[in-house]
């Protein structure tokens, strides 16, 4: 089958060459998936507001979730074959990335990492083959980029602990099966398993959004919310907890943003060649040029970055900066990429019948979750001047 | 049931792709390489016949060491073992392959395992011969039927079916037999990310067959000119006719 189609992802400085076998395959099946299942359907998906809901079975049946963790029926391919799965997947849509960095990154790590034998017995082979979804809570109505000043809390009454608290803009929240919820319980934050169905824990869709519509996002209402103690996550306290499970999922956002910006790239440079105006195709001005130029280069520097933060990642020495670097630069390169495409298509741009507007809308999401720009930006200023600017 | 499956490596077809300066290869630089379409149908083919119906599947193609991307692709998917007859990347005329995979087929049943049906695809999708499936049928003495769209067992037979105008030819072939089926006959499935990490550990065997001396040799590629994508109107109603004869004459049609 050409499943390859005739969509080429950029490789101007040849860096395919440095894949392994392995990495090259899981992006063929990705890019395959995404091109025969994803692309055909996802405009009117994104227009009705729903998630392709029908293709969580085969995405999971392909290995798609929690794919760089060992054992539990994850797939345990390495750091860059994820990066180049999270790229694929973003090509297709930022909600569909989305959905694989949660289920993935945010709530299937955190319980490899820091729960209990059987929390990992019990939740990760179910999560890898999505008989259950997960959602991830830690942002609250009046604490989004501030999360240490949460105020969902977890009080200890014998054998159980009882959760108090909303979170908001919460991926998959009225869709999830699990929730790690993230509460303080006297001085500490810890993250506690919340199953769908508990007492007092209800969800409601957040509607009207302009960005991620083919996504879900919701709001976790907390009310006297009991859980037994064993359904704390116990190896961990303190926001370490949710930052190394944003670090996860930041390092994913890193690379699946590239697939974003290679989409509208594409898109751009095929629509100028063919469109015609002054009798000539539009790629022929130089205006248009420089453009089309710019977005090679800026995709193609922010694929040297994401590559070698893979590696980094493989050979665990990544420090958080790094990928907040990463993140930050991607994030902006991908929105620029995106804003470009669309203006080069002109009216057609602001239609779905062309990619680049859905991704712009999306990539706004993408810039604003796991960290705002801003935010990126004073996490890499405290480090390189030892002066921290948040308060 | 032993299933073979035989496939090549070929450039994805969907690609665009240039020639090297002397003109003996096309340029693999940013090319992917896929495995043949009809092929890959036959892959498929071959784990589901194994999945209704138990036994083995192997597969094995005759190219350079980078072929091996091919077979772990197969195995990926959830063939059981790969086979490779290493060559030196030149191109091996169809009796040569054939013969090679003769030699290969017995030397392995000789071994233990006994194939009851060796799968190809109609044709490859680079030098399409449509000779290599016949040919190894001819030289083991086999059955072969060929452009097949439909497998299904019934005793010890294969019925198989091709597609013709308006309806199906049956066959029906003693195993063992060889079978060369067309794209259609299934879709086949795309490996997940825990089978290609387990066919990393699947081992593939080498077998590196002496290259006989070739028969048919190839002189040159060119490509041929592209196609404009133009529109060009000739013309309207019933003035557009001559102008239409023309143009036939001119494509040598007419
Ligand atoms: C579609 C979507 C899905 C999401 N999914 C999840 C999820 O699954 N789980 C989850 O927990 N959260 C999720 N989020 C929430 C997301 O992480 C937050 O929106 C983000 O952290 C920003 O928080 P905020 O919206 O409260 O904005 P604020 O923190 O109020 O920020 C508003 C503006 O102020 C700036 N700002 C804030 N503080 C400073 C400062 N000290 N210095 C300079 N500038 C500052 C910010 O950079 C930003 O520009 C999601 C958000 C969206 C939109």
């Amino acid at each position: 089958m050409g499943t390859l189609s005739d969509y080429r992802s950029v490789d101007y400085f040849n860096l395919d060459e440095l894949l392994t076998e392995e990495q090259r395959q899981v992006r063929r099946t990705v890019r395959a998936f995404v091109t025969e299942k994803i692309l055909p359907i996802i405009a009117d998906c994104y227009e009705q507001q729903k998630f392709p809901e029908e293709l969580i079975p085969e995405m999971a049946e392909l290995g798609f979730f929690g794919a760089n963790l060992q054992g539990y029926g994850a797939a345990g391919i390495d750091n860059i074959a994820y990066g180049l799965m999270m790229q694929e997947l973003e090509r297709g849509d930022s909600g569909l990335r989305s959905m694989a960095s949660v289920q993935g990154g945010l709530v299937m790590y955190p319980i490899y990492a820091f729960g209990s034998e059987e929390q990992k017995q019990k939740y990760l082979p179910a999560m890898a083959k999505a008989k259950m979804i997960g959602c991830f809570g830690l942002t609250e109505p009046e604490h989004g980029s501030d999360p240490a000043g949460m105020e969902t809390t977890a009080v200890k009454d014998g054998k159980n602990y009882v959760l108090n608290g909303n979170k908001t803009w919460i991926t998959n929240a009225n869709v999830a099966d699990v929730a790690i919820i993230w509460a303080k319980t006297d001085d500490q934050i810890r993250g506690f398993l919340v199953e769908k169905g508990t007492k007092g824990f209800s969800t409601a869709k957040i509607d009207g959004k302009f960005s991620m519509r083919a996504s879900h996002t919701g709001e976790i209402y907390l009310n006297d919310c009991r859980v037994p103690k064993d359904n704390m996550l116990p190896s961990v306290e303190g926001l370490k907890g949710p930052l190394s499970c944003l670090n996860q999922a930041r390092y994913g956002i890193s690379w699946g943003v590239i697939g974003a910006a290679m989409a509208c790239y594409d898109e751009a440079l095929k629509y100028c060649l063919e469109r015609k105006q002054f009798d000539k195709p539009i790629a022929s001005y130089q205006l248009v040029q420089e453009k089309l130029v710019d977005m090679l280069t800026e995709i193609t520097k922010a694929q040297l970055l994401s590559y070698r933060l893979g590696q980094l990642k493989d050979a665990d020495t990544l420090l958080h900066t790094q990928v907040s670097m990463a993140k930050r630069n991607n994030c902006r390169m991908a929105l620029d990429v995106s804003r470009m495409a669309r203006d080069l298509l002109g009216g057609n741009g602001i239609t779905l019948d062309y990619q680049a507007i859905r991704h712009m809308t999306n990539l706004e999401t993408v810039y604003t979750y796991e960290g705002t720009d801003h935010i990126h930006t004073l996490v890499m200023g405290a480090d390189i001047t030892g002066i921290q600017a948040f308060r | 049931m032993n299933t073979l499956v035989c496939i090549k490596r070929v450039p994805d077809t969907g690609a665009r792709f240039a020639l090297t300066s002397d003109g003996q290869d096309i340029d693999s630089r940013n090319l992917e390489f896929t495995i043949s379409p009809h092929e890959e149908c036959a892959v498929e083919e071959a784990i589901r016949i194994q999945e209704k119906q138990g036994g083995s599947t192997a597969v094995l193609t005759l190219g350079p060491e980078v072929a091996s991307e091919q077979i772990r692709e197969s195995l990926a998917k959830g063939i059981d073992r790969g086979v490779l007859l290493e060559t030196d990347g030149s191109e091996w005329d169809p009796q040569a392959t054939s013969q090679a995979i003769v030699n290969a087929v017995q030397s392995i049943q000789k071994t233990g395992t006994k194939y009851d049906l060796v799968l190809f695809g109609n044709e490859s999708a680079d030098s399409g011969d449509y000779q290599v499936g016949v040919r190894v049928a001819a030289a083991l003495d086999w059955p072969c039927i060929t452009g097949i769209k439909s497998i299904e067992f019934q005793n010890n037979q294969v019925v198989a079916k091709r597609e013709a105008p308006g309806g199906w030819e049956l066959f029906r072939l003693t195993l063992p037999a060889v079978v060369t089926v067309k794209e259609g006959i299934n879709v086949p499935r795309h490996p997940s990310l825990r089978g290609i990490m387990t066919a990393k550990k699947k081992e593939i065997e080498r077998i590196k067959p002496a290259k006989p001396e070739l028969k048919l040799l190839k002189q040159n590629l060119r490509k041929p000119q592209e196609k404009s994508g133009e529109i060009q109107i000739l013309g309207h109603g019933i003035e557009a006719v001559p102008a239409i004869v023309a143009k036939l004459k001119e494509l040598g049609v007419i």
